[in-house]
């Protein structure tokens, strides 16, 4: 779920755009600079990932990945989110203009933590590989449904209701996430192993 | 105290069913125009940013820079305002700018597509649960009296609606009125790193190419006799699915990277665009600032006086 414009008051808006703003150049830092072109045509696989919808029961869901994301690029993810969320917003209007930095935060975090928890426990058991990515997408997830909540719920007491209600609605996005992130994860074991061994971007140099 | 309106139970179910009733008419209106262009398929299409009416409006005449710093600031004047009259003289005022630019509504439509399911439920959710407060009208439909439709949570939800629908009205006029690499041109001139908006150029660049991989990936998975539902069998499918575009897509960035290499990329690209402001510019920028604190003066204005 995105966040729209006119939702958040200005100053949150404001808040989060600095923040954001701040982690991304982090990000950025990150990345070594012969890699931003790479990690830039990866967020356009990721985008196209994102549009992939999957029934649940009466509804469909689309995917959000942020935890694989987190988890095949590392530090450079919240950087890849941004990119995706900037063009998502100017395409589609899937997320306000002023509310950009919120739903970067709302993503990006997610994505550097699962990064984090994937490297740290991901260990070289096949079985414990797909049970952490599993975790990562499904932890991403709620992760940023907390933090929609949150967000939403800077607006005042009116908007308790609201903030409940998507978090809610993340329970069956959790769920998908999580089984989708397994699959990939066992799906790239099989055929390319060693994207997953070290993030991305921390690779040495050929 | 609360003043308690008791209606029918018909009216509550009338009232549930507006939010719906909203959603569905956006995408019936989509659906109509969809059919009207040759009855294309839903899913994969990602829209083109620019637009070629050959028009050469006003709009696309004002210098990227000078456009950019206007419609940001407006749209951060829209998300503050309180009050549905400067909200509602936001809206006009965007459909008047947005005409201006020539631009086919069908594409406003489309933005205000995608934003229409998060804000159905801000309508739906807002005068259910908004917190009741001691001049609140509350619609309180026959026994049901722990469920009441709060109206100011209905004018909050409105008030929201009109905000985000007059930004989302003024991003065509602001992305479609020139190419998006001049606009991320003059978007690394205003202070946004160059690194970035080249970034997101290679990104948009990439985003069809994999859309359409995608695509006959998609075609061919049906082909096959692949049928969405909800089991773990299409959770492993869409699984594979997701993660051959990522191998593919690393495999491409060596491709990328060595083919942008061998043609002299150095970090960085050569601007070729060059920017010359006019009074023009000066003026039409003038112009929309004036609008911006007029529109605030009035909101503020409004709440000294109400």
């Amino acid at each position: 779920m995105h966040i729209s414009d006119g939702v958040l008051p200005t100053t949150i808006a404001l808040g989060c755009y600095a923040a954001s703003a701040a982690i991304c150049t982090w990000s950025v830092k990150r990345t070594r600079s012969e890699d931003l072109p790479k990690v830039a045509v990866l967020t356009a696989a990721f985008f196209v990932a994102s549009l992939v919808h999957l029934p649940f029961g009466p509804t469909s869901v689309h995917l959000l990945i942020p935890g694989l994301v987190g988890a095949l690029l590392g530090p450079s993810a919240f950087l890849a989110i941004a990119l995706g969320l900037v063009l998502q917003c100017l395409l589609f209007q899937f997320g306000g203009l002023t509310a950009l930095g919120a739903n970067l935060l709302m993503m990006g975090l997610p994505a550097l933590l699962a990064g984090l928890v994937f490297y740290r426990f991901k260990g070289t058991g096949r079985k414990q590989r797909i049970w952490v990515g599993a975790l990562c997408g499904g932890g991403a997830t709620i992760f940023s449904a907390l933090l929609l909540a949150v967000l939403l719920a800077s607006g005042g007491e009116d908007f308790y209701g609201v903030a409940k209600l998507a978090l809610g609605a993340h329970i069956p996005v959790v769920l998908i996430e999580a089984g989708v992130s397994a699959m990939v994860v066992s799906f790239l074991l099989k055929v390319k192993p060693e994207i997953l061994d070290i993030p991305f971007v921390m690779k040495e140099k050929p | 105290m609360s003043q308690p309106l008791y209606l029918s139970g018909y009216w509550l179910l009338l009232l549930l069913f507006m939010p719906l009733a909203v959603y569905s008419g956006f995408r019936m209106l989509l659906g109509v125009m969809r059919k009207g262009e040759g009855g294309k398929e839903r899913d994969w299409s990602v829209p083109q940013l620019e637009f070629e009416t050959g028009a050469m409006s006003t709009v696309h005449r004002w210098d990227v820079r000078f456009k950019l710093a206007s419609f940001l600031v407006l749209a951060f004047v829209v998300v503050s305002l309180q009050h549905h009259q400067t909200a509602l003289a936001a809206l006009l005022l965007a459909f008047c700018g947005y005409r201006a630019a020539c631009i086919p509504w069908r594409r406003g439509f489309k933005r205000l597509l995608g934003m229409s399911g998060f804000l159905s439920m801000f309508l739906l959710m807002l005068p259910l649960t908004a917190v009741r407060q001691p001049d609140d009208l509350l619609l309180i439909f026959g026994q049901l009296e722990w469920l009441s439709f709060n109206l100011r949570g209905l004018d909050l939800a409105v008030l929201i609606i009109l905000r985000a629908t007059t930004v989302a009205m003024l991003m065509e006029p602001l992305l479609a009125t020139a190419p998006l690499p001049v606009t991320l041109a003059g978007l690394s001139r205003m202070g946004v790193p160059q690194r970035i908006t080249e970034l997101l150029l290679i990104t948009h660049r990439y985003l069809y190419v994999f859309v359409h991989e995608a695509r006959r990936m998609q075609i061919g998975m049906e082909v096959r006799g692949f049928l969405k539902t909800s089991n773990i069998a299409t959770l492993r499918t869409v699984g594979n699915f997701v993660g051959m575009l990522f191998v593919r897509s690393f495999e491409r960035t060596e491709r990328v990277y060595s083919a942008m290499m061998a043609r002299g990329y150095q970090g960085h690209w050569p601007q070729p665009v060059s920017f010359r402001a006019t009074t023009t510019d000066y003026y039409k920028t003038a112009l929309c600032l004036a609008l911006g604190i007029l529109l605030l003066g009035c909101d503020r204005l409004l709440l000294v006086g109400g």
